[in-house]
């Protein structure tokens, strides 16, 4: 019996127990890991993993088990004790997926280096030259963990989906020194494709270039009294405007957040009490989306974990709500359907909703169209520190590399830790204007749920402009 | 065959298999048993149940060529797939600038104590009822809405090194997190509740729903709180992670790899003289308690923070010899993305001791001060510098003129160099903090901290 003939096994004795639905992932996960410090290797290892995820619905109740072992007797176990727990769940506003799906599908991602062809010599050479254009920093720790997930979805509606997804996953802290302190940033990639993504990213040459900018911040950054006085006007790179996507944008929109299922974890969302469709949030320069769809992406998928076909979800159009991020059971509360935004990190982890990439939409400004029409101000081209509270309401990001902007030019002038500290709607009403320079290489590893479930994802957008905002961190 | 018979039979395969082609092996077999129930709007959400059988290996070839290895098992041709997998990818890699070493000596060690539930299985059976009595007292103390998770399970360890180090342990676990809400978003509240016994904490479990709901009940009416300079009350929840961090901290790793602001702070005074702190691998009911390390160490316990004075580092036997100085039993296995652990000095439990303030002692003052009882989302600027940003959540109150008042929408913004220096009282309530922002498991009381920066949105 193979992974794929224990999914089935699964719904078919789901079903026998009286399950009302039952739904099986197997996922084969093969992973290697390399870990460097200051050029230095420090550790290696492989770590398969294999397992089946089970969720079943009996009289409206939902059960999730998981078992590691591909053995029959213990896929039978676990699921009847899950339709124990379910049936003895007694909910008074019972569970419902809504109109049935039944997707049948085989889709992966075309690598031409595959995964698992390269040898450990060709990554330890690329980290190699990864480690060569950090040596002038004074500590680099780099985390290289190419993988491959093998993924099959069988449901008792019929859905059955085959999938393959190779991806990489870089992971960096890097700390540049002077005599003024140190500056620090965390930078992560994690496209999905063959090693060629690699190449195709420039990676040595990406890294090579953060590398220079980090020493000038330790360098060059001081902190100005002139930019907390009054008001500014602020224009931020595609990192920072993807992670405003993410934050201010992505998680307030999803329903199980909006509906209250998140209220111990990662907490509900300001949306709650606005209306979808009719509240303005944002100027109208604001639309962001949402799109699994996009090829090589870090949140890239055709089918979410529901079996639901994935597509571009426009979460905020020209400033007012749009479009919430739905799965099976909140599409139904919502009375929308599924948009395919349920994904599980693991075979051990129940399919939620989650964002894949973020972004704002590109305006028609250049980003020199954006530069000259700022008097004063700052440009923030990267953040460091941030966060955001449980209503997805107050934010605050804090620069890693930016620049003061006079009389329509990004000066020299480096300016140490700006921080945008305001709200969802301070912060989306005073945009006046999103460059075409569009970019969504930003990647993420985005927490949620309970286990937590840490999910790649992608962010980005054009540069945004924001008029008159005060900088904050003032206390 | 017992589960921890199996459990020893598949490291003791592992060490054949491995015996003729690397110096050295350690291996530890694991079974699991997880459940969780999550529950919002007052009502179970989703049960869930895990079950997991996995060998762990570290793979030592030669000298500091190491490679480390997981998979679950399902009999024999698995443990050999692993070792084989492990030695075939170890071959190929350089020797670490991180190994220097196992642990080689053959220790006894002391049972555990309180840290196994022989009645898990009944509490299992009675778990949902307890959950409705959670959310039923907190709705008794005046919530409108509940939601929350309670997770608990047990595990069954076998270890064994090649060196020599061998043994076995068993544990139960289980933790709440509730949160209590009225209609609105802003009032809510929230319990918790840890350790290792679920069947003698039935109480303890129901009254963190009654201590959500009254603390959502108290937030009702909070204002926008004002950007300054002001005391603070970390309630242990707070306390847990903010000042929790620093001891920690105290980790070499974490230095070398500039995660820490320690690095220089051996032998300096960083906390006032009332403030003591270690790594207790021992400490009764403790999630992360244990007998023995990866390496097969004992567990003991590790001054960290003694009398405000950074005493020492935890360490595993690399660090001890990069530090020139001895294990501390802290070896463990910390996962680094998908498809590598890695062997590092890791902590287990952090203890405070405790302080011999009550509560309501620490609410006394004359200085404007604000009371916090929950945070999450601790983001830093620079690790090595220690500057930081929290985001209280929950129920918070301004203390001003000897009256409380619901307040929300602030960010601690600081340093905890300067917030661990700043402490000036330690309550007596010390409690094990467990939850989503907290995944040290730490004992710690309520800390007052005088003059901290909270800042709020400028629009």
């Amino acid at each position: 019996l193979d992974g794929k003939d224990l999914a089935e096994y699964c719904i078919e004795y789901g079903q026998k127990l009286g399950c009302d639905y039952v739904e099986a992932r197997f996922e084969h996960i093969v992973g290697r890991g390399f870990a460097y410090r200051n050029g230095a290797p420090i550790s290696g290892g492989v770590q398969p993993t294999r397992g089946i995820g089970v969720r079943i619905l009996v009289n409206g109740n939902m059960s999730f088990t998981s078992f590691d072992r591909i053995e029959k007797k213990l896929a039978e176990q676990a699921i009847s004790s899950a339709y124990k727990m379910a049936k003895n769940t007694r909910r008074k506003n019972p569970i419902d997926l809504g109109d049935e799906v039944s997707n049948k599908a085989k889709w992966e991602v075309k690598a031409k280096e595959k995964i698992a062809d390269v040898t450990n010599e060709t990554i330890m050479n690329t980290v190699s030259e990864m480690n060569e254009v950090m040596k002038d920093l004074a500590q680099y720790t780099l985390l290289v963990n190419p993988s491959e997930e093998n993924k099959y979805l069988v449901t008792s509606e019929g859905t059955e989906i085959s999938s393959y997804k190779p991806y990489i996953n870089v992971m960096m802290l890097l700390t540049a020194t002077s005599t003024g302190g140190s500056a620090q940033r965390m930078f992560e990639m994690n496209p999905v494709g063959g090693w060629e993504r690699i190449k195709d990213l420039n990676l040595i040459d990406v890294l090579n270039d953060e590398v220079e900018r980090l020493i000038k911040v330790a360098e060059q950054a001081k902190g100005y009294d002139e930019l907390l006085k009054k008001p500014i006007d602020m224009i931020v790179g595609q990192e920072v405007a993807g992670i405003i996507a993410h934050e201010n944008v992505g998680h307030p929109s999803e329903g199980d957040r909006i509906m209250g299922r998140e209220g111990a974890q990662a907490g509900e969302s300001f949306w709650r009490d606005l209306k979808i469709g009719e509240s303005q949030v944002g100027s109208d320069a604001v639309t962001v989306s949402e799109d699994p769809t996009l090829p090589h992406t870090g949140g890239f998928y055709e089918y979410d974990d529901e079996g639901v076909k994935a597509r571009k979800r426009v979460l905020i159009k020209n400033g007012v709500l749009n479009e919430p991020l739905l799965n099976r059971e909140y599409g139904t509360r919502f009375g929308k359907g599924s948009n395919g935004a349920a994904r599980a990190v693991a075979f051990n982890r129940e399919p939620i909703i989650r964002m894949a990439n973020t972004f704002f939409e590109p305006g028609d400004h250049s980003f020199e169209e954006l530069v000259e029409d700022v008097k004063f101000g700052v440009y923030m081209r990267s953040f460091m520190e941030w966060n955001i509270d449980d209503r997805r309401y107050q934010s605050k990001y804090t620069g890693s590399e930016a620049y003061m902007i006079k009389n329509g030019e990004v000066t020299d002038t480096v300016v140490k830790s700006p921080v945008m500290e305001l709200t969802s709607v301070g912060l989306l009403t005073a945009v006046d204007a999103i460059s075409n320079n569009f970019c969504i290489d930003f990647a993420a590893s985005c927490g949620k749920g309970d286990p937590l479930q840490a999910v790649p994802v992608y962010a980005g957008g054009g540069e945004i402009r924001f008029r008159n905002i005060r900088l904050g961190g003032v206390g | 065959m017992t589960s921890l018979e199996k459990l020893k039979e598949y490291t003791e395969l592992a060490i054949d298999f491995a015996s003729d082609k690397a110096e050295g092996l350690l291996a530890r077999a694991s079974i699991q048993t997880q459940s969780q129930i999550r529950f919002s709007n007052s009502s179970i959400d989703i049960n869930k149940r895990w079950e997991g059988l996995t060998l762990e290996i570290l793979l030592i070839i030669k000298g500091a060529q190491i490679g480390m290895g997981e998979r679950s098992i399902s009999g024999k041709k698995d443990v050999k797939a692993l070792v084989t997998d492990t030695l075939e990818f170890t071959e190929q890699l350089p020797e670490s600038m991180f190994f220097a070493g196992v642990e080689e000596s053959i220790n006894s060690y002391r049972e555990l104590k309180g840290c196994y539930d022989a009645k898990i299985d009944t509490f299992a059976e009675h778990a949902p009822e307890i959950v409705n009595a959670s959310i039923d007292a907190a709705l008794s103390e005046g919530a409108k809405r509940v939601a929350g998770a309670l997770r608990f399970g047990s595990e069954a360890t076998y270890f064994k090194s090649s060196y020599g180090p061998e043994s076995s342990v068993k544990s139960t676990n289980f933790d709440l997190n509730l949160r209590a809400f009225q209609e609105e978003l802003d009032y809510s509240g929230q319990g918790l509740e840890c350790g290792t016994i679920p069947s003698s904490s039935e109480e303890a479990l129901i009254a963190a729903g009654a201590k959500a709901g009254k603390l959502s009940k108290d937030a009702i009416g909070a204002k926008q709180g004002k950007p300054g300079t002001y005391d603070v009350i970390l309630t242990p929840t707070v306390a847990a992670d903010v000042i929790g961090y620093l001891p920690g901290a105290a980790n070499p790793f974490l230095v070398l790899i500039g995660m820490s602001p320690l690095a220089d702070k051996v032998g300096a005074q960083i906390g006032p003289d009332f403030v003591t702190a270690r790594d207790d691998p021992t400490m009764k009911g403790g999630l992360a308690s244990r007998r023995f390390d990866f390496e097969g160490s004992p567990a003991r316990k590790t001054d960290l923070i003694d009398r405000g004075v950074l005493k020492s580092f935890i360490h595993n036997t690399t660090s001890g010899v990069m530090y020139e100085t001895k294990t501390t039993g802290n070896s463990g296995v910390v996962e680094m993305g998908q498809g590598l652990k890695m062997l590092l000095p890791t902590p287990s439990n952090i203890v405070f001791e405790n302080g011999d303030h009550a509560p309501d002692e620490l609410l006394e003052t004359s200085r404007p001060t604000i009371y916090v009882t929950c945070n999450w989302y601790t983001r830093w600027q620079n690790y090595q510098t220690g500057d930081f940003s929290t985001i209280p959540r929950d129920a918070l109150f301004l203390i001003e003129k000897g009256k409380m008042k619901p307040i929300k929408n602030i960010r601690i913004s600081d340093n905890m160099l300067r917030m661990f220096e700043n402490i000036t009282v330690l309550g007596n309530d010390r409690k094990q903090i467990y939850w989503w922002e907290v995944n040290t498991p730490t004992f710690i009381s309520s800390v007052k901290v005088k003059d901290c920066r909270i800042t709020a949105a400028t629009q």
